[in-house]
């Protein structure tokens, strides 16, 4: 058929081309992460991070955690929150806590369908509040698997992404999250996202400000 | 190592003889014998600029001829230097025999400043100058050629000079060749901004390696600044020398 | 986007006279030049870093074919759908026909230089379906309708007060403000209604890799990420020469692209899709359609010199380097592609016949060739060119020399190995270069060295040559 003639053609005529012997890799140093003790990791992605504008409080258990987000929930004003099902996330127990603080804890599941929750994510929700699978220490920088206990518009739509990360999942360069999540071929995550603090852009006249299209802040809740 | 063999760029042929002369009295006043093949003509960098290849090879195989096989070639300009360096082998890709005395020649061609301190280890050539100086780095002397040190000890070796700052002195000043007049226009604006950072270095003289660009900054000094000025870095130090007693 | 290439020089001259363009070429590009070293110095070895980007995107490219099939093994095991189009007309024709039976009435764009270069929002929107530019810059010179000043600021150099009036006429802008953040904030209010009720939405590729079938974006505002989340078909489309072998080989050159690009170690979001979204997630695409664009690269593939333009990552690292960029700014070049990598890919993809300015407004300063994270060697490449359209070689589309250009080179081939013939020449010719000369300057010629004279002198042609000098010279020592 039409396609595989397309196809066809493209690739044969790549094929056809005068061979290119592949040149050799040159010696490349390791990066300085890559010998961090924790304490250094988390030093290391809490400058990156604040850096970028980003927000980043250490605490030293789960109950403290609820602690922090009443404090920022109080701060930020929030009245209602989308949150992911993830097992960080489970372990927090938000729906109790929103309970208790008068604050409206909503989840995916809530939804019958993919157009309510748009409706809640974009119009209602003050703030989205997400585990991450990752914490890269060289950029300060989130890594998140999507999936059903995590979905993608949470981190994105609302003004403001808190996300929280045991420090366990502190790694020190890209390649050792990716080397996780790309492991098994056959199971890769539909999508996989690095964040590296609030959404910014240059375009006008090379004016750097925060919050184009996703969130304008972003509060990272270290866990250990 | 202690004679070489005198490549000249045709700019300095035609338009700065002088340049030509003081690298001659320089080298030999370095205990450094000269000799000029009179046979010599253009290395072809316009024609091959011009895209001109077969006609460049011409060029490139009589200069081959010419510089023979026994000698250490040096030139006042980075971008002839580059020309056979990099050019000739290229030009010869299809055809072993002229390639390999490409490439033979290649490995015996010098910049001028590159010469003086890599292969001379010469730094101090006895001149003297008080007053401030900035350097401009030609493109081809800096970028083909990786020359940048050489040519700023040299000048901090002369006793008296302050090597001042120069703002984007890594930046292309304009010329180009047929560039400078088919472009004009942009041409312009490059040269001009070369020299508002020349002016705004507050140095008293501009130093630089490339016939080229001398013409281009020196054109446009001349027009416009006439009184700053621009030297080859060869004029300098032969011109700046202090005599023997 | 139709090409404007053969307007180079009337470009040239008005952008030179353009006080907004040259007051913003004079800031920005140092000021990216600046971030970019700063960002690099992260690397231990910042030219061992460079040359093994280089290294990677050679290795992509000697191996394109078994690459790309690897990719599109892996995309379809991952439940991706792949197209291959030939070109532009097979890209666009595909893109309408999945929107028109998806009953699409508008899309949103993520920034895809290569869909500029097919037109794909001309046929969209000539077919009713209004295709949305997300990327502030992108959305602000659609709204009016510029061609892009920058790869990747596409209308950084536009001035705020534009920007304002397009947004008051065009995104609902309510209160007049010159401030970039509060218009930047209207737009975001604009778009996203767009995000919210998307049903379709493009976006280009930043790099597709082999290894696993995964296409990456990498952005700073989210636009992208909206794009791959809100609607229920994604479309991605990408020109041959983005595969990359494995995840590792895409991550170095991933911080290669935002130090060379932007100087920060990353950008804010970078996304990786393996497939359309699984069954049980609530947001991300149903389907997920990757289109394969050729448009005249496996053409280039066929030379061995000439392939290596398909290396570049679109960093953007050339045009801020580029001096000759820093005088006209993008709007010159007359494409979607300008500065230094414009320069090597639209001769390409255009014809040297139409380009014929592109390859020669350079002084081979190779500023462009010593920022390069993918090892392209842009003068040789300029030179390759003159040389094809000199010869006016078929595959390259070379146009005639003047004649005049033609025999001059003749001439002086023939004098250059007769080097009596040579210095009778110059003799020759010194009476007429110097008619004009006082005290030995010259301040104008007539004829085709006439414009260097507008703005400078020339040492009038010296009565003795150095060849001439030399019988003295040799006689001093």
């Amino acid at each position: 058929m039409e396609q595989s003639s397309a196809r066809q053609e493209i690739i044969q005529k790549l094929k056809q081309a005068p061979a290119e012997p592949v040149g050799p890799r040159p010696v490349l140093p390791p990066l300085a992460e890559l010998s961090m003790t924790q304490e250094e990791l988390v030093k290391r992605f809490t400058e990156r991070l604040v850096e970028e504008t980003g927000v980043v409080y250490r605490v030293k258990s789960y109950e403290e955690a609820i602690e922090k987000l009443t404090e920022i929930a109080q701060a930020e004003n929030l009245k209602k929150v989308m949150v992911s099902t993830d097992e960080v996330i489970g372990q927090l127990n938000l729906p109790a806590w929103g309970t208790k603080q008068g604050i409206k804890i909503m989840t995916p599941l809530d939804f019958a369908d993919r157009d309510s929750y748009k409706d809640a994510v974009f119009l209602e929700a003050d703030a989205g509040i997400t585990g991450a699978d990752f914490a890269v220490a060289e950029s300060g920088t989130l890594g998140i698997r999507h999936r059903k206990d995590q979905a993608r518009l949470i981190s994105l739509a609302p003004i403001l992404h808190i996300a929280v990360v045991p420090i366990e999942r502190l790694v020190p360069t890209y390649e050792k999250a990716i080397d996780q999540v790309f492991a098994n071929k056959n199971s890769l995550p539909s999508q996989f996202v690095f964040i590296t603090g609030p959404s910014m852009t240059g375009d006008i006249q090379g004016v750097l400000f925060k919050g184009m299209h996703g969130p304008r802040k972003l509060m990272v809740i270290l866990i250990g | 190592m202690n004679k070489v063999s005198l490549f000249i760029p045709c700019t300095v042929d035609l338009f700065l003889p002088h340049i030509g002369e003081a690298t001659v009295r320089l080298l030999r006043s370095l205990g450094v014998s000269v000799v000029y093949h009179e046979e010599q003509t253009c290395c072809g960098q316009p024609a091959m600029n011009a895209g001109y290849q077969k006609e460049a090879q011409k060029a490139a195989q009589h200069f081959l001829e010419v510089f023979g096989e026994d000698e250490i070639i040096v030139s006042p300009s980075g971008s002839c230097v580059c020309m056979v360096k990099y050019h000739y082998p290229e030009l010869f890709e299809n055809d072993p025999e002229w390639r390999r005395r490409a490439e033979e020649v290649a490995s015996r061609i010098y910049e001028f400043s590159q010469f003086l301190v890599d292969v001379l280890h010469v730094e101090d050539v006895g001149a003297s100058f008080s007053g401030k100086v900035a350097y401009h780095e030609s493109c081809h002397i800096l970028r083909g050629l990786k020359v940048s040190v050489q040519p700023k000890k040299l000048i901090q070796a002369v006793k008296g000079v302050e090597l001042v700052p120069l703002n984007a002195a890594d930046t292309c000043c304009g010329f180009g060749g047929e560039f400078a007049y088919h472009y004009a226009d942009i041409s312009e604006s490059m040269v001009k901004n070369k020299v508002e950072n020349y002016l705004a270095s507050g140095a008293d003289l501009l130093l630089l390696g490339e016939p080229g660009c001398l013409l281009n900054i020196g054109g446009y000094l001349s027009r416009n600044h006439p009184q700053k000025k621009i030297m080859h870095l060869a004029s300098f130090l032969a011109d700046y020398r202090r005599e023997k007693a | 986007m139709e090409p404007r290439t053969e307007k180079f020089k009337e470009l040239v001259a008005r952008e030179l006279h353009n006080p907004l363009s040259q007051k913003f070429l004079k800031v920005m590009p140092p000021i990216q030049n600046m971030k970019r070293s700063i960002g690099l110095s992260t690397f231990p070895d910042i030219e061992a870093a460079q040359a093994y980007g280089a290294a990677i995107r050679q290795e992509a490219i000697a191996r394109l074919p078994e690459l790309l099939e690897q990719f599109e093994k892996n995309a379809l095991a991952n439940g991706a759908q792949v197209f291959w189009a030939r070109d532009a007309q097979e890209a666009n024709e595909y893109i309408l026909k999945l929107a028109k039976e998806r009953g699409v009435k508008y899309v949103t764009k993520g920034k895809s230089m290569v869909t500029e270069e097919t037109g794909l929002n001309e046929v969209l929107s000539q077919n009713g379906i209004e295709p949305w530019e997300t990327d502030l810059g992108e959305f602000i010179a659609q709204q009016l309708n510029l061609p892009p000043f920058h790869i990747v600021g596409p209308a950084i150099n536009v001035p705020v007060e534009e920007v304002r009036d397009i947004f008051m006429a065009k995104a609902n802008l309510k209160e007049p403000t010159l401030d970039p953040v509060e218009l930047g904030y209207a737009a975001r209010l604009f778009l996203r209604d767009k995000f919210h009720h998307v049903q379709m939405g493009i976006t280009g590729v930043n790099m597709a890799v082999a290894e696993t079938g995964t296409i990456i974006n990498v952005e700073n505002e989210g636009n992208i990420r909206y794009t791959k989340a809100s609607p229920r078909t994604q479309v991605s489309v990408m020109s041959i020469e983005k595969v990359v072998p494995t995840m590792k080989d895409a991550l170095h050159l991933i911080r290669l692209l935002c130090r060379n690009c932007t100087g920060q170690k990353l950008s804010a979001y970078v996304s990786m899709d393996s497939g359309p979204k699984k069954k049980d997630e609530i947001d991300g695409p149903e389907e997920l359609f990757i289109v394969i664009v050729d448009n005249g690269r496996t053409k280039i593939y066929q030379d061995l010199k000439a392939r290596q333009v398909l290396r570049c990552i679109r960093c953007a690292a050339c045009l801020n380097i580029c001096p000759v960029y820093g005088q006209i700014g993008g709007y010159a070049y007359g494409w979607a592609y300008s500065g230094p990598m414009g320069q090597v890919l639209n001769p390409l993809l255009l014809g040297l016949e139409k380009t014929q300015d592109l390859y020669r407004a350079t002084t081979l300063c190779a500023a462009c060739k010593s920022v390069c994270p993918a090892g392209i060697d842009h003068p040789s490449l300029f030179l390759y060119y003159r040389h094809k359209d000199v010869t006016v070689d078929p595959y390259f589309g070379g146009k005639a020399r003047p004649a005049q250009e033609i025999r001059f080179f003749k001439a002086w081939a023939w004098a250059i190995k007769r080097p009596w013939l040579w210095n009778l020449g110059i003799k020759m010719a010194r009476p007429f270069i110097n008619k004009n000369a006082r005290e030995g300057i010259i301040r104008q010629i007539k004829g085709s060295f006439a414009d260097w004279f507008r703005q400078r002198d020339l040492p009038a042609m010296a009565e003795n040559t150095f060849h001439e000098r030399w019988k003295n010279l040799k006689k001093e020592a």
